[in-house]
């Protein structure tokens, strides 16, 4: 189970749990993703519907992912979740997997599945993201991109370099000639 | 088909060659709406202070800001309900101080925008639950009394019916100046600037935003200080920087206002409100020239200015082109040469298509213009996959160019093509030029010596029409910019041969990049995009990088870049072949930029040399600030969230923040007088996507809607 803190407004820092690494899942080859989870794509008229707020994390032991999380604050009582997987990073796409949701305004998200070749690189790529959707946003409430776990930029802490860039830390999403 | 409106009927004939389908509205009889005629009345007040500015009066719309009756209306909303478009305006506007009017004041609102596209006003009232589907109710038919208003007084808006629209002001010389300690500024003096000055808009010809002087520095900034303040005025759009020569410091105003202060105690020498008052909220006045003994302006009705120095009194007065038509002035204006070089905004196609152009600055004689649409027959004319002149828009330059002496040449950067979406405007991957290219202009011919397109076939607003600073590099004389998709270009400015590009923010509507040809590649979805589909784009239209501008720390040899962190859904529509009436034609839905954690602002640090990235940090609030940078090592930027704060340059780390009372808006300076090192930043409201997209988008953050004003910080006098 991934416990999610938000500090401050600028921040965002998350805290994982000991108990996900403590998860039999958990061994040297697993890999990690995470996603804050934030409103859909919205315009005004559909803003009121899709707010709150969330976490997403993700661990991938051989083709096995175990999906955890939790939000907060929604407009509307949650009623599903899911796995969709897009062309790219931000890009909205099929759904391909459902998760278990508990919780009304607020709760957790959890699921386990096996994945085949195609997703697993879909996975990798950062193609990934989850969806909840609630009663007035039956479309979406608010979803976020699975990335590998990552270092925060944060004022208090710039990073060297560039900090985090999807397209060029996440494999498969850019090619230069 | 049903008798129209001769003013609909106009349209409608011109509209004909396009797709517009009317038979899924127009052909209706108009049903009685769910509004009655006092809400229409009084939603027709509301509209006119509040929303008129952006989208005119005649609901025509005007830029991006797009049309809110008649056919792009019902396109855009016919399907929906009134519901919806209740709870967009209420979500989204006025632009930039959204939700700030009572629900009341929203549902009058609508129901003049229904009546605007041909619903009929019945017994029962619009309230925030009303939802029935526009299209049953209206048919895009604009009454003729909306469709051609009579042009309204800007004074009649004085009723204090809202912040959009400015309170009446004695405009003219309302304080004549006698500055006898006015040193007139030469051409010797805009190549080579007083450090003790910020004589140019962004610090020097080359755009670097840079002040040589460092008594303020790393060591003591926490020591900074408030030496004084001055309110501005409410109302537009505030992204202004203040010039400072010898202790006087000139401020472009909201309204047109230009204002000459003491530096150094915040006193008024003079003050000229050339106006017209702000009506849009959607037009800055980034920046004015001084030169010789006079002070230039290009005001945003098109009109170029040349002020007094000494007084304030106008000199002369120039027509760039004819703002009743919708052009526009926002960017700035730059001398060079003898000449005052200006762009132009708000181009929909009709004649003249936006161009720059140079005047004389000794008489406002106008010296040269240079189309920025490329028209059939002229070269570039054939990068439009040949559709009609009268439908090439966009190519607007709101941004001031740069200059380099030695070479006599000014560089200027494009915006975009419109419709945004190449499927709107029917282009293909056509390169649309001279949209989102670089310009090197001759200053003193306005001929054209090379020009280099950075996104050729463009589709989501992303312009590349900002700063274009100029560094060398060894004997390498190179140009350096940042466009609204994050790519921060190297070029050589002898040539416009293509150097070196790197990505500075997530994007994902490029999937790779030619280096040997230096063109991004675009991903294939958006190469074979369709109108009426959303197709997602990050960044959003509130850009990777936007106009607050970039800084050249020319002792570290950083450039320190001001990012945005949003993506967004665009929906391009079919558009009518109206001649001279294109506008964005586009729909975006707006999200959080993936791997961001929910921070909208970045700030960066890239070695201009090896193009390497340097830091980098995230906050939640963009920075709507340009950057300064100073040889203290500090750099100095201000945030959506009210915060203004000075960065060590060489580490990103914050030494310096102070809490102002709006959004922190504008162009930070650093000048000195009387051997006393002063920072300057304005508070600002107004604006585009990069406020619009942080006031829809971060609901945690607050801030209120007026207090434009300038504050001067320094360090403590010795005791």
């Amino acid at each position: 189970m991934a416990l999610v803190k938000y500090c401050g407004r600028g921040a965002a820092i998350f805290v994982f749990a000991a108990s996900v690494a403590s998860v039999d899942l958990a061994v040297a080859a697993d890999q990690k993703f995470d996603t804050r989870l934030t409103a859909v794509a919205f315009d005004g008229a559909m803003r009121a519907s899709v707010q709150g707020d969330g976490h997403a994390a993700a661990i991938l032991s051989g083709k096995r992912l175990l999906v955890t999380g939790d939000f907060m604050e929604l407009p509307s009582d949650a009623t599903s979740a899911h796995i969709f997987v897009g062309l790219g990073i931000g890009i909205p796409g099929d759904r391909i997997f459902d998760l278990t949701v508990s919780g009304a305004r607020g709760g957790t998200i959890s699921g386990s599945f096996v994945l085949n070749s195609k997703q697993l690189t879909a996975l990798r790529s950062g193609h990934f993201y989850v969806q909840i959707s609630s009663q007035k946003a039956p479309d979406g409430n608010l979803w976020g991109w699975l990335m590998p776990e990552h270092p925060i930029a944060a004022p208090d802490e710039p990073l060297p370099g560039q900090g985090f860039l999807p397209q060029l830390d996440v494999p498969g999403n850019w090619t230069q000639k | 088909m049903p008798v129209v409106g001769k003013s609909f009927a106009l349209s409608l004939g011109a509209a004909a060659a396009g797709l517009w389908a009317l038979g899924a509205f127009a052909q209706k009889a108009p049903a009685t709406g769910p509004f009655t005629e006092i809400q229409v009345a009084a939603g027709r007040v509301a509209y006119i202070a509040n929303c008129a500015g952006c989208h005119e009066e005649n609901l025509a719309g005007s830029g991006d800001q797009p049309p809110l009756a008649g056919p792009g209306f019902m396109i855009a909303w016919g399907k929906r309900s009134t519901k919806d478009l209740y709870e967009d305006i209420r979500a989204s506007m006025p632009y930039g101080k959204a939700g700030s009017l009572d629900a009341a004041t929203y549902q009058n609102i609508v129901a003049f925008i229904l009546t605007a596209n041909g619903a009929q006003a019945g017994a029962q009232e619009f309230g925030s639950d009303t939802n029935v589907s526009i299209g049953a109710i209206a048919n895009g038919q604009v009454p003729a009394e909306i469709a051609h208003p009579v042009r309204r007084a800007v004074a009649a808006a004085d009723d204090g019916a809202g912040p959009a629209m400015p309170r009446a002001m004695r405009l003219g010389l309302t304080l004549a100046g006698h500055i006898k300690n006015y040193v007139p500024v030469t051409n010797d003096m805009l190549v080579h600037p007083d450090p003790n000055d910020w004589l140019i808009y962004r610090g020097n010809y080359q755009a670097w935003s840079f002040s040589p002087l460092g008594q303020i520095n790393d060591a003591n900034v926490r020591q900074l200080q408030l030496k004084w303040s001055w309110a501005m005025n409410e109302g537009g759009e505030n992204a202004t920087g203040p010039t400072v020569h010898n202790g006087i410091m000139f401020l472009a105003n909201t309204s047109n206002t230009v204002q000459a202060l003491d530096a150094k105690t915040g006193s008024l020498l003079w003050e000229n409100r050339l106006g017209p008052p702000a009506v849009r909220a959607y037009s800055a006045l980034r920046s004015l020239a001084v030169f010789e003994d006079k002070v230039y302006i290009n005001a945003t009705d098109a009109q170029l200015y040349a002020l007094d120095a000494r007084t304030g009194k106008v000199l002369w007065k120039t027509h760039i082109a004819d703002s009743a038509k919708g052009f526009n002035e926002t960017g700035g204006v730059i001398v060079a040469h003898g000449k005052v070089i200006v762009g132009l905004t708000l181009c929909r196609g009709q004649e003249p298509h936006c161009f720059i152009s140079a005047y004389d600055a000794d008489t406002g004689k106008l010296d040269w213009k240079f189309t920025t649409i490329a028209l059939k027959g002229t070269p570039g004319g054939d990068t439009w996959n040949d559709i009609p002149d009268d439908m090439r828009a966009g190519g607007e330059t709101w941004i001031a160019g740069t200059y380099d002496p030695d070479l006599n040449t000014t560089y200027w950067g494009v915006a975009q093509a419109k419709p945004w979406m190449r499927a709107s405007r029917r282009t293909g991957s056509a390169a649309t030029l001279y949209a989102n290219s670089t310009l090197a202009l001759d200053a003193d011919t306005g001929n054209l010596k090379w020009f280099y397109s950075h996104a050729p076939g463009e589709s989501f607003d992303l312009d590349e029409v900002f700063e274009r600073v100029l560094i060398d590099h060894g004997d390498q004389k190179t140009l350096m910019t940042v466009g609204k998709a994050g790519i921060l270009w190297k070029l050589d400015r002898v040539t416009g041969r293509f150097l070196d590009a790197r990505q500075t923010v997530f994007q994902n509507v490029f999937s790779g990049f030619d280096m040997k040809k230096g063109e991004p590649i675009y991903r294939p979805d958006i190469v074979a995009q369709k109108t009426d589909t959303w197709i997602s784009a990050c960044p959003s239209a509130a850009g990777g990088h936007d106009w607050p501008p970039t800084s050249y720390d020319q002792p570290n040899d950083l450039m320190i870049i001001p990012l945005g962190q949003s993506c967004n859904l665009m929906l391009g529509h079919d558009i009518a072949q109206h001649t001279g009436a294109v506008n964005a034609a586009g729909l975006e839905r707006v999200f959080f930029m993936p791997g961001t954690d929910g921070n909208m602002g970045r700030l960066a640090a890239y070695r201009t040399a090896t193009m390497q990235p340097v830091w980098s940090f995230q906050q939640r609030a963009p920075f709507l600030t340009g950057v300064l940078s100073t040889g203290g090592n500090l750099a100095c930027v201000g945030d959506y969230d009210r915060v203004f704060r000075c960065v060590q340059a060489t580490s990103g780390k914050t030494l310096w923040t102070t809490r102002l009372p709006t959004v922190v808006q504008g162009n930070p300076i650093s000048f000195s007088v009387d051997g006393k090192q002063y920072i300057a930043i304005t508070t600002g409201l107004g604006g585009g996507s990069p406020i619009g997209k942080p006031s829809s988008m971060l609901s945690d953050i607050h801030n209120p809607d007026h207090g434009q004003a300038l504050y001067v910080f320094g360090l403590p006098d010795p005791d």
